[in-house]
């Protein structure tokens, strides 16, 4: 740091300048190579794809559309279906993962015995594959043999006989759960970290000042976990919006779980609609890009702030 | 260093839309796709298969009936001077499937001969991925069950030879419930006791479009004609729905089943709460491993209301030789062993699969491994092709997706009908 501003400050010749630009301009040309073929080609290959459409009735055959796989997404249902779908889906599992991930970092941040061992098991969920707790959740939901049915019925509780992944609203429900499942660690895993850098020293005032335990949370603990809560809603935010395996095994989109990444995949994969599914895959990156924009603009502040302050 | 964030974030934020912009520009210079159609597809040279030499790979789903292995096996004793391997490439056949066009779009050499779905071979065709067979099926067609044959033909030519079919299946407790012989028998009979009731595949899938096709047909109706013009909006497909729609309402289907696929309709069936199971006919040996050994009976479908005959809807694989294939002449070598009257029988003898050639039914050897083959014959020459169009996967969801959405109570049966053509017509309209 010291020496990068004594550099700043020495007085600056314009030949040396033009070298040290020619220098940075040779340092960061790979890594700017490298980002380019990774992310903008991809990207702009697929937008290319989308303003075309490949025949599937004629080897060979394509022609430009423009914007017409775009008008055509737009002015369809089940663009529109994908899309309320999938919100709710981020909404309802984002919001219940937040809480719980909190509670659980809480939890993890006593200090008890084997405190090691269960921060280790809190993660085992989120080492699972999304695919393989999808399948087992299926198998827990079947109807007439499935875990939970059975203990359910068994226990004479509600719930028992209806078949989970068979009707809307409870579909949903348990994609919800299966996702809640398996991310709410992680999102405990992030608040813990930002909890373990609050300094004991502030919540020794705050007793000594008499607060209790509530008011400490909500006047100390939570301000000060906000940037850590909002980082993990944006991370968690951007999943859940492109969410894909969970529906993909157990719905198969049927009962109003189709969501935008699934519509994207079956015409791209089943239909083989090359332009029209690249479309779709262009809208889902879009409406991803479009919220995580406007969490940095207003949640981002947050951060800022949070880490200038603690510079 | 603080101040000079800002600034360096808009530079960076810069070059990125103007790496994007290139990638677009880039893309476009290099990706050109070809704007006029390629020419058509080469036919397979009967004479390439004498004296054919070398290896060759046939690609396809997971082997579970060992049916490739015992066929490659025995080619290569036939003719050793052809190694022939069998590779899997995906455990479903949606797998298989995106495996298979995966290879095809990249013009891979690995696979000489893919097994083929049914329902693939137009779609693949009019891509020109593969060899056109129609010299081998003008050879061998008359051994054929006609059925079988017409699953291959698209555009007045044959693009795959049939290996082995498939065609649902009534499996029904004995002492529980009577055999059916129409599909209203069977409902009355499932709705009366709780532990009757019939279990079927229903889930937003492939296998839906089957089961209610089954009935469609057997109901006198159909989806596609043979012009390719939609005929699915009609008074029986209303009827068909309605009739599914009240099943489930009643209790003659369990309500489950609209989350059942192959597999959870056949471990269902298996507890024993179930009286009636619709299922395809390599659920018999595995029936007859569980408790319920012994204790059921098989019959073909069941005919609608005693209207038409009855009809199911034919499954199984094909042969399809790649376009893209190194030696098409050992591959066709292969094909020809593997659908002799001879090799046929072993089919279902070795590996209990559906042959595709009739005189194999009535074989003494293939009675014993298979003690239900009058029925499957039966039940296979009377199964009609699901509809034959390159943009088969979009008109089999503009069934399966309307049939869920009145089975979840979701849309009428006069909606969903309606919806079905107008789908099926925007499917048709593709580019």
């Amino acid at each position: 740091m010291t020496s990068t501003q004594k550099l700043a400050e020495r007085p600056r010749t314009f030949v040396y300048d033009r070298a040290e630009r020619r220098l940075a301009v040779r340092m960061v040309a790979p890594s700017l190579i490298l980002m380019f073929l990774v992310a903008a080609v991809p990207i702009g290959y697929a937008i290319w794809l989308s303003l075309h459409q490949y025949s599937v009735r004629q080897a060979g055959l394509s022609r430009f559309v423009g914007l017409d796989n775009y008008l055509d997404a737009l002015s369809s249902g089940a663009w529109w279906s994908a899309f309320g779908q999938t919100f709710t889906f981020t909404a309802a599992s984002v919001s219940l993962e937040l809480v719980l991930g909190t509670a659980m970092a809480l939890l993890l941040n006593m200090t008890f015995r084997g405190r090691g061992l269960l921060r280790t098991l809190v993660l085992l969920p989120y080492a699972i594959l999304t695919v393989v707790s999808a399948i087992t959740w299926q198998t827990m939901f079947e109807p007439t043999l499935g875990l939970v049915t059975t203990v359910l019925r068994g226990l004479g509780l509600p719930g028992g006989d209806i078949v989970w992944l068979g009707e809307s609203g409870y579909a949903m429900a348990v994609i919800v759960l299966a996702d809640v499942w398996k991310t709410a660690p992680f999102v405990a895993l992030l608040v813990l970290a930002g909890l373990q850098v609050i300094p004991d020293e502030v919540y020794e005032a705050a007793e000594l000042d008499g607060s209790t335990k509530w008011t400490t949370f909500v006047n100390i603990t939570l301000p000060l976990l906000k940037p850590a809560i909002v980082l993990a809603a944006i991370f968690r935010t951007m999943d859940a919006l492109r969410v894909f395996d969970l529906p993909f095994v157990l719905t198969r989109g049927a009962n109003g779980t189709e969501s935008m990444s699934m519509l994207a995949y079956t015409e791209l994969r089943e239909n083989r609609l090359v332009g029209e599914g690249s479309a779709l895959s262009i809208l889902t990156f879009l409406t991803v890009m479009a919220v995580s924009v406007i969490y940095i603009r207003f949640a981002g502040g947050n951060i800022r702030a949070a880490a200038q302050e603690k510079q | 260093m603080k101040a000079s964030m800002p600034a360096g974030r808009r530079r960076l934020a810069k070059s990125v839309v103007a790496t994007v912009a290139m990638g677009v520009l880039l893309a476009g210079c290099g990706g050109t796709p070809a704007t006029s159609p390629e020419s058509t597809a080469a036919a397979v040279d009967l004479k390439s298969a004498e004296g054919a030499k070398g290896d060759i790979t046939i690609c396809g789903g997971k082997d579970a009936s060992g049916i490739h292995k015992n066929t490659t096996a025995a080619f290569h004793t036939a003719n050793p001077t052809i190694n022939a391997k069998y590779v899997e490439i995906g455990s479903s056949t949606d797998q298989q499937r995106t495996q298979t066009v995966q290879r095809l779009e990249g013009k891979s050499t690995e696979c000489d001969i893919f097994m083929m779905d049914v329902t693939w071979a137009p779609e693949f065709a009019a891509q020109n991925w593969l060899l056109d067979q129609t010299p081998v099926m003008e050879k061998i067609k008359d051994r054929l069950i006609p059925s079988t044959a017409q699953t291959a033909l698209y555009d007045g030519k044959y693009w795959a030879t049939p290996f082995y079919t498939n065609a649902g299946l009534v499996y029904s407790a004995k002492g529980k419930v009577a055999k059916p012989s129409t599909w209203q028998e069977l409902y009355a009979e499932a709705a009366k006791a709780p532990g009757n009731g019939l279990v079927y595949q229903a889930q937003q899938y492939e296998g839906l479009t089957v089961n209610f096709l089954e009935l469609l047909y057997s109901a006198g109706g159909e989806a596609v004609n043979d012009k390719g013009e939609v005929k699915i909006d009609s008074p029986e497909t209303r009827e068909v729905l309605q009739f599914m729609a009240d099943g489930i309402k009643n209790g003659s289907a369990d309500r489950a089943v609209m989350t059942y696929k192959e597999d959870e309709a056949r471990l269902a069936y298996e507890s024993g709460n179930f009286g009636y199971e619709r299922n395809w006919p390599h659920v018999y040996r595995l029936l007859n491993n569980t408790k319920l050994a012994g204790k059921f009976d098989v019959s073909p479908l069941p005919s609608f209301d005693g209207k038409s005959a009855a009809s199911g809807v034919l499954g199984g694989w094909n042969f399809a030789i790649s376009a893209f294939s190194q030696n098409s002449g050992a591959a066709l070598a292969y094909i020809n062993f593997a659908t002799t009257p001879e090799w046929q029988k072993h089919v279902a003898i070795d590996s209990s699969q559906a042959p595709v050639n009739e005189a194999a039914y009535s074989d003494p050897e293939v009675l014993k491994a298979m003690p239900f083959a009058k029925e499957l014959l039966a039940s296979v020459k009377g199964a009609k092709p699901r509809p034959q169009s390159p943009v088969y996967p979009q008109i089999s969801q503009a069934i399966y997706k309307n049939v869920h959405s009145v089975l979840s109570g979701s849309a009428s049966p006069d909606e969903a009908a309606k919806k079905m053509a107008e789908d099926i017509k925007t499917a048709q309209d593709s580019f």
